[in-house]
């Protein structure tokens, strides 16, 4: 796919099916590391499958997903992902600061303490996203760009190499938007790789490095300058030849 | 220790032992699982009976904690196979089970007292008769410290499992993603909660074990916003409820398992009336802001 950067993740043949619907059918990609990668498509294009099938949160039927040349388990520390905020109940009885220390409970385990070092972990997190001054809100009260961020810094908490982003910017506002994005730049500025599922073909030239169209036919992927063209954008939506499309994607 | 002190002493426990268990039940949406459970260990009962002919066996409730382990382990294949959701599985493994209980108890033991009364009411008195009895002198009913026994390991199991409980009950997939030994925590949290539902049972019966473990937690829900005062306001309303339900039906002579449901019942409207006048200047805004959380998707 690149050249420049070395590969993080290699997806290998990968087949995902919900009863008899194959949603992903032979799957191969792999993600550069110190990039942002865009999965774009259709709804339906089998977006968030991809990511829940390389955490292995839904069980392909063959294929294989290597990070940094390893099977998934031995370096889960390393990877984060980073659900869609409307998949949780926002009146659990928690605080932002509860949620964002859950994002170390894999290194600590069941019973060791917090330590100095976690906690500067966790204020980090929260200071890198911008809510540090929310700490003691209870969860209830954030607005959709607050969710986002407190489940950023949750991911954050834990130091990972990689991030795995299912819509991030849905239902939130340019601000917190715009913020996720700087923050994001700098994460990849700093070597993490990272992969968000993104539905605004506007926007995503501007954000990302690299996309990966998952569409009816055949997927394509590679540089944003390369892949976002407006043949493929018609036939991975199935559009048609005189649809035209605003500023901003490449034609 | 006298008669009286020892049925409130068993109440009592009977109710810290399900509400422990029943705080992550209701954070996990998972309420009425232990509706399901406890009509599903029926033919548990009946079968333990079966080879027993003995009311008071243990093997009853082994045999029942089995049939409550088969409708939870059941109707979770049933959920992950994605193609019933919601709770239907276990409305397709629960009435099957106590159908087959209540068929066994007709074809095979009209004759004794093993019907739908014993079983869904239960009788703290009853469970109180049998007393602990070291060098002639009275601790109490045994089956206090049966019920004693069990919220110890259930407080200690919940402190230990305290991290992934939380984080998987808030946010599943995360959990999952996180490699934090979810299914291990699930499946002894589940256990855990089958044997507790048919120890409590045979105490206070199906509708106020149910009451036990939900209302409690479902009340103090509704007043706490952090996840360990809300488990202390639990025992809380656990412990007040059992005193003060014992106290009301011992007082109007009225069946304790009965006094007691609805005590509980009492307690959680008067929280709920309470919280609705407090909270109603700020319903408004609150109402507007969700309505902002949920823009349609771009483009």
């Amino acid at each position: 796919m690149t050249t420049i950067n070395d590969v993080a993740i290699t997806v290998a043949r990968l087949t995902v099916a919900y009863g008899t619907n194959v949603v992903l059918h032979d799957v191969n990609a792999a993600f550069a590391t110190a990039t942002i990668t865009g999965i774009i498509g259709p709804n339906g294009a089998g977006k968030s499958t991809l990511l829940k099938a390389m955490l292995r949160l839904v069980p392909p039927i063959t294929g294989r997903v290597v990070f940094f040349g390893r099977p998934l388990d031995e370096v889960r520390q390393q990877v984060g992902y980073i659900p869609q905020t409307s998949a949780v109940d926002w009146d659990y009885p928690a605080t932002v600061y509860d949620v964002v220390r859950m994002g170390t409970y894999r290194k600590l385990g069941l019973l060791r303490r917090t330590r100095a070092d976690d906690r500067t972990a966790i204020a980090q997190a929260m200071e890198d996203t911008g809510i540090a001054d929310l700490a003691g809100r209870p969860i209830g009260q954030l607005s959709g760009g607050q969710r986002q961020r407190t489940f950023l810094a949750r991911t954050l908490a834990a130091r990972p190499d990689v991030l795995i982003m299912d819509e991030p910017f849905q239902g939130i506002d340019a601000a917190s938007q715009h913020a996720i994005i700087e923050l994001l730049r700098s994460l990849r500025d700093r070597g993490k790789t990272i992969i968000i599922v993104h539905h605004d073909l506007l926007t995503v030239g501007a954000i990302c490095d690299e996309v990966l169209i998952l569409g009816a036919e055949k997927m394509v992927s590679g540089t944003v300058h390369a892949v976002l063209t407006a043949e493929n954008i018609r036939r991975a939506y199935g559009l048609d030849d005189d649809v035209t499309f605003l500023p901003g994607v490449p034609s | 220790m006298s008669f009286v002190i020892g049925v409130l002493g068993l109440a009592i426990m009977t109710a810290l032992a399900c509400t422990l268990p029943g705080t992550f039940l209701v954070l996990r949406r998972q309420a009425m699982l232990v509706d399901a459970i406890s009509h599903a260990i029926l033919p548990g009962i009946v079968a333990g009976y079966f080879f027993t002919h003995d009311l008071s066996s243990p093997l009853l409730i082994v045999g029942a904690a089995a049939a409550g382990l088969a409708v939870v382990s059941g109707s979770e294949v049933l959920r992950r196979s994605g193609l019933i959701t919601g709770d239907a599985p276990q409305g397709l493994v629960f009435p099957a089970l106590f159908s087959l209980g209540i068929i066994l108890i007709s074809a095979e033991f009209t004759d004794i007292h093993l019907d739908t009364h014993t079983v869904l009411v239960g009788d703290l008195n009853l469970a109180a008769f049998d007393q602990l009895t070291i060098a002639g002198v009275s601790f109490g009913p045994q089956y206090l410290y049966v019920m004693a026994g069990l919220a110890l390991i259930n407080a200690a199991f919940l402190a230990v499992c305290y991290r992934p409980l939380t984080t998987q009950s808030f946010d599943d997939e995360f959990a999952r993603s996180a490699g934090l030994r979810g299914g291990m925590v699930s499946a002894l949290f589940m256990l855990l909660t089958a044997i507790t539902v048919t120890t409590a049972f045979y105490a206070a019966g199906a509708v106020l074990t149910l009451a036990l473990i939900i209302v409690p937690p479902a009340t103090a829900l509704l007043i706490s916003r952090r996840v360990p005062r809300f488990i202390v306001w639990s025992l809380a309303v656990a412990v007040g409820g059992a005193a003060g339900g014992f106290a009301v039906s011992y007082l109007f002579d009225a069946p304790t398992s009965a006094g007691m449901a609805v005590f509980y019942a009492a307690i959680f409207a008067v929280v709920f009336i309470v919280r609705e006048l407090v909270n109603r200047p700020k319903r408004a805004p609150r109402a507007q802001r969700a309505e902002t959380h949920t823009d349609s998707p771009a483009i």
